[in-house]
């Protein structure tokens, strides 16, 4: 069961009823989030979802319509400004000074605070040295690449020692292999400074390998909340499922629930999983039956019809895509095409007459979102 | 044989005929021929007057016979006056030369001060269309109608007497929108989220103003403040009728040449002079401006 009320000691964030509004447009609606001490925290969502604009509240940048209570390492700071927060933010764009050089750029934020000369060189070369830019303190910023910059700005906002270091997207500039290079190198430094971390990304990727907990978003409110494992295997929603990357959704209504499984009418097949979603599941109501393509075998004909606990339905191979490891296969069944991932070669695909997964590999969502927008009247 | 022949032939640059290759170069050659023109137009008076400046008839149109005498003459007609000495001339440079410097300076400084102030705001600021008009009109308004826009308000309205404040006040009017514009360039390529990221490392806004801004923005700083000097420096029409009793230097050159043959040579002398320090300063705040703040030095 879920802690509602984390424990006031280890908290070190603590956000109450924000609301932010950008004209007509509601960016954030109503959110609260705590954080624990030493937590690594993903606010996840697409663009749009309110992720950002609640980072930047946390940062000071921006000043909420509403908040009830916003509150860093117990003290409550709704009315200081940004230059006076224990927090600090690493940038998705960088933002380094150009027309300062590397050190220069790592020690701002001491210089402001009217650290003298020589500590300040020694705090930045240690902040750079954490970063393995030990040896561009005299750089220019023009003179380094995308990744060291990124880097710098990371070193530049933990010399200070705030007490949350807040990411904006911060690999979202990077290619490929450079991300997740940064990924582990992101993950050691929390390890090995035990700082809180609240991490914004697009990429459920990101959320999954780094987080300790993650917050899914949409439309400026939160959508689920809980550790890694739980928004992957358990989703709530049907959103959750699908941002979480689950390929195939077969909707349906509740028929019978029986011991936290819930057997669900998909035309005229019945598919059972593990109930996921937020309270009891209720019979007659729409549900989604969530299961990755990973997940999904193929039976060849003729094997035994009826396994307890596993999701059975006939099938006829479609499309094959080549992916190198793996092949994606579509499957086409009378309730609709169903997505397999296959790793092993050696099946028959022609062969296969049937695809069958295992109830408890497979979770059962609620079909509606309760951040769903309204269905719009046609005379509206 | 035949087939590695016809490739060769094909592979060959194929000459166009003659008439084509003209039609072609003719736009080339009109455009070459009337940049070079105009330039012949703009720079051809002024060296023609820095010859006659150190030619020993200037008055007959005719170069040749070189002296230095005319330079002389510039400097030491004043000082041999001021002395009380009769001197062949009575040019006296000295006076509205320091008018025209201190002038300058002032200009200069208003403008900095004015760009700085309002410089990084506009760019910002949501509907600056009409905002930006405002403030750049007067580049369009010709200097004589300004002038005397100027005058009839303070003379006859507000019933003031004219003075150096006059002056200084029509050169700042003169000068500024030039200014701004310098630095609107600079300032509209400003990354505002500079400014954010100072903040959230703790800069207060007095802090993000002298170490973010202001060095970001120093080239446009520099060049407002240059364009303040040099048009404040040249300005004649605003002087015109902005003066009282004191003349600047474009005045009392423009009053002279109008006045005396005999000071005309001096007048040579004395513009060559004023021109090689113009162009000796815009080098001079060029090299300031972007010289010493360029990356990668």
């Amino acid at each position: 069961m879920a802690n509602d009320e984390p424990a006031a000691t280890g908290q070190i964030l603590l956000v109450e009823h924000a609301t932010h509004r950008f004209g007509d447009v509601v960016a954030l609606d109503d959110v609260s989030i705590a954080a624990r001490r030493g937590e690594f925290l993903t606010l996840l969502g697409e663009s749009g979802s309110g992720k950002t604009t609640l980072l930047r509240i946390v940062a000071g940048l921006e000043r909420p319509t509403r908040i009830a209570r916003i509150a860093i390492d117990g003290e409550d700071v709704s009315a200081i400004p940004a230059s006076r927060r224990n927090c600090t933010t690493v940038f998705q764009h960088y933002a380094l000074f150009p027309h300062m050089s590397v050190g220069q750029n790592v020690e701002y934020g001491l210089r402001v605070r009217g650290v003298g000369k020589d500590e300040r060189r020694r705090r930045a070369e240690d902040a750079l040295g954490l970063v393995r830019l030990l040896d561009k303190y005299g750089r220019r910023v023009h003179q380094l690449s995308g990744g060291e910059r990124q880097r710098v700005a990371l070193a530049r906002a933990l010399v200070t020692e705030p007490a949350i270091l807040l990411l904006d997207e911060p690999l979202g500039a990077l290619d490929e292999k450079l991300r997740v290079d940064m990924q582990v190198e992101l993950l050691d430094l929390h390890e090995k400074l035990g700082l809180t971390f609240i991490y914004v990304t697009h990429s459920q990727e990101e959320a999954l390998t780094m987080s300790d907990r993650i917050i899914l978003m949409r439309r400026g409110r939160i959508v689920q909340e809980g550790p890694p494992t739980d928004l992957f295997d358990r989703p709530a929603t049907r959103f959750t499922a699908d941002f979480m990357g689950v390929e195939n959704l077969l909707e349906g209504a509740i028929e019978s629930v029986a011991d936290g499984t819930a057997t669900v009418r998909i035309g005229a097949h019945r598919v059972s999983g593990a109930w996921s979603g937020r309270g009891r599941a209720e019979k007659g109501a729409r549900a989604c039956v969530a299961v990755r393509a990973e997940r999904i075998r193929l039976a060849p004909a003729g094997a035994a019809a009826d396994a307890p606990g596993v999701n059975r339905l006939p099938c006829r191979t479609g499309t094959t895509i080549y992916k190198g490891k793996y092949l994606d296969q579509t499957l086409e069944t009378d309730i609709g095409p169903i997505k397999a991932r296959i790793w092993d070669r050696g099946v028959d695909l022609a062969g296969s007459t049937a695809l069958w997964w295992r109830e408890s590999e497979c979770a059962v969502t609620a079909a509606a979102d309760p951040v769903d927008p309204p269905a719009e009247s046609p005379a509206g | 044989m035949t087939a590695l022949g016809g490739r060769r032939m094909g592979n060959a640059p194929v000459r166009p005929p003659l008439r084509r290759r003209l039609v072609d170069a003719l736009p080339r050659g009109a455009s070459l021929f009337f940049g070079y023109g105009v330039l012949f137009i703009l720079y051809l008076p002024i060296v023609w007057l820095m010859i006659l400046s150190i030619s020993g008839e200037p008055l007959t149109g005719i170069p040749g016979d070189w002296t230095l005498t005319w330079y002389e003459d510039v400097i030491y007609a004043d000082i041999a006056q001021r002395a009380g000495e009769a001197y062949g001339s009575n040019f006296r440079v000295g006076e509205p030369l320091i008018l025209s410097i201190m002038l300058a300076f002032a200009t200069a400084a208003a403008c900095v001060i004015g760009v700085l102030i309002v410089g990084p705001v506009l760019p910002r600021v949501k509907r600056r269309g009409p905002l930006l008009l405002g403030f750049l009109m007067p580049l369009m308004v010709p200097g004589i109608v300004a002038g005397v826009g100027l005058f009839m308000w303070y003379r006859l309205v507000v019933q003031v007497k004219m003075g150096v404040w006059s002056l200084a006040l029509a050169h700042f009017v003169w000068a500024f929108p030039f200014a701004l514009l310098a630095m609107l360039v600079v300032a509209s390529r400003f990354d505002d989220r500079l400014m954010e990221a100072a903040a959230d490392l703790g800069a207060t806004r007095w802090q993000r103003f002298w170490q973010i801004e202001v060095p970001i923005l120093k080239p446009g700083i520099f060049a407002a403040g240059f364009f303040g000097f040099l048009l404040s420096f040249n300005e004649l029409p605003f002087s015109i009728f902005m003066r009282s009793g004191q003349d600047t230097l474009p005045l009392y050159l423009w009053i002279q040449s109008g006045a005396h043959n005999t000071t005309v040579p001096l007048i040579y002398a004395m513009s060559t002079l004023v021109t090689i320090a113009s162009v000796g300063l815009t080098f001079l705040a060029i090299k300031l401006a972007f010289g010493g703040g360029r990356h990668g030095k």
